[in-house]
């Protein structure tokens, strides 16, 4: 495949390849946000996201070599980022002593974020929406990891289905049936509020 | 729930972008007949509006810096260790525990056989003396004249009558 060819990611890893710091860093500045946000709605801990997020980018580095130019640079990113994200998971899971505050029951009440504001809102308004999208994260932390991930990573125009597919490493059939049974789930549980349109009403 | 393979296919597009003008307009046809979809639809509607409007998850200012900068490290560690396996291990140090174990095998491949040899040899051994403790036939020169010798004493029988004239 010739060079003028790729997307613009698998030019820049042709030349993380060789070395290009520049190169490197342009892809994480780029894939930053994406993998956070994936990461941090695995794992619920925002500090631990930022780790396991700096973690995916220097495995990035390190597997440069390995990396197939045929496949889309985001569909090996999100999978070395599911990959490391559930090894956390299981790590915890034998150690849970070492992330007391990965799981926050006792602060269902309070965001788990503190997000940046992206809207003029009123301060009422900005309540609610608060509201709203804990409520939405509540939803999504409850699915099944490989149904939360098949949402987070269908949501947008960026991946399609059997790039989806690949990062789960499941069918295309099954990958659009996780979305489904998750998305069906989703609806069950945010059922009043989706039904009163006031999710809409407070964008 | 819907089946219609029509509406599923909308569906499926809508989960991921908004649909276009014709994919609208057959949404609104598929709709117009098929009312009781309304309710599902808006739902569907309403819940990827939701999870589009996620907010982005807070990214500390200098994450690129601290990624570019634990990736040099890592560079840093991975070239020193494979300069320090250039010094500690000589290439066929790699190979040293491969050929220690076929070297075992080989000595205990040899050891098997020449055991083997030997309880051959020894079994060989004791059938020559049971052969040997066999008393020996005896030459076959004496029995040339045996049928000779053997006709000789067949005897022919007594003639009774002239025994009788006799007594």
């Amino acid at each position: 495949m010739m060079s003028d060819e790729l997307d613009p990611d698998a030019a820049l890893m042709l030349r993380v390849k060789q070395g290009d710091w520049d190169a490197f860093t342009s892809l994480v500045d780029k894939y930053k946000q994406p993998v956070m946000n994936l990461v941090y709605r695995m794992l619920r801990d925002a500090s631990e996201a930022e780790d396991i997020s700096q973690a995916v980018f220097v495995q990035v580095f390190k597997s440069a070599h390995r990396y197939e130019i045929a496949s889309r640079f985001s569909t090996w990113l999100f999978t070395i980022a599911r990959n490391l994200s559930l090894n956390e998971i299981r790590r915890r899971s034998r150690h849970p002593a070492d992330s007391l505050d990965a799981t926050r029951p006792e602060h269902d009440d309070q965001p788990a974020q503190q997000y940046e504001d992206r809207r003029d809102l009123s301060p009422p308004d900005r309540v609610l929406h608060g509201e709203l999208e804990e409520k939405i994260e509540q939803a999504l932390a409850e699915l099944p990891e490989n149904q939360r991930t098949a949402i987070l990573l269908c949501r947008g125009d960026e991946m399609s289905y059997e790039e989806i597919a690949k990062v789960l490493g499941v069918s295309l059939s099954a990958t659009k049936s996780l979305i489904h049974r998750g998305r069906e789930t989703l609806k069950q549980k945010l059922k009043p509020y989706l039904r009163s349109g006031s999710w809409s009403e407070h964008k | 729930m819907m089946k219609d393979p029509q509406y599923e296919q909308l569906r499926e597009l809508n989960w991921r972008r908004k649909l276009t003008p014709a994919e609208q307009a057959q949404l609104n046809a598929f709709l117009a007949a098929h009312p009781e979809a309304l309710a599902d639809w808006e739902a569907e509607n309403s819940l990827t509006e939701a999870l589009n409007g996620l907010a982005e998850v807070p990214v500390a200012s200098n994450f690129t810096a601290r990624a570019v900068a634990a990736a040099r490290l890592a560079q840093a560690q991975g070239d020193r260790e494979a300069g320090n396996g250039r010094v500690v291990r000589p290439w066929w140090l790699r190979w040293l525990p491969k050929a220690a174990l076929a070297t075992v095998v080989l000595a205990a491949g040899l050891l098997s056989y020449s055991h083997l040899q030997q309880t051959h040899r020894a079994e060989v051994i004791r059938s020559l003396a049971t052969v040997s403790e066999v008393p020996s036939i005896p030459n076959p020169d004496i029995l040339r004249d045996f049928d000779t010798i053997a006709a000789m004493s067949v005897t022919p029988p007594a003639d009774e009558e002239l025994l009788k004239v006799m007594q």
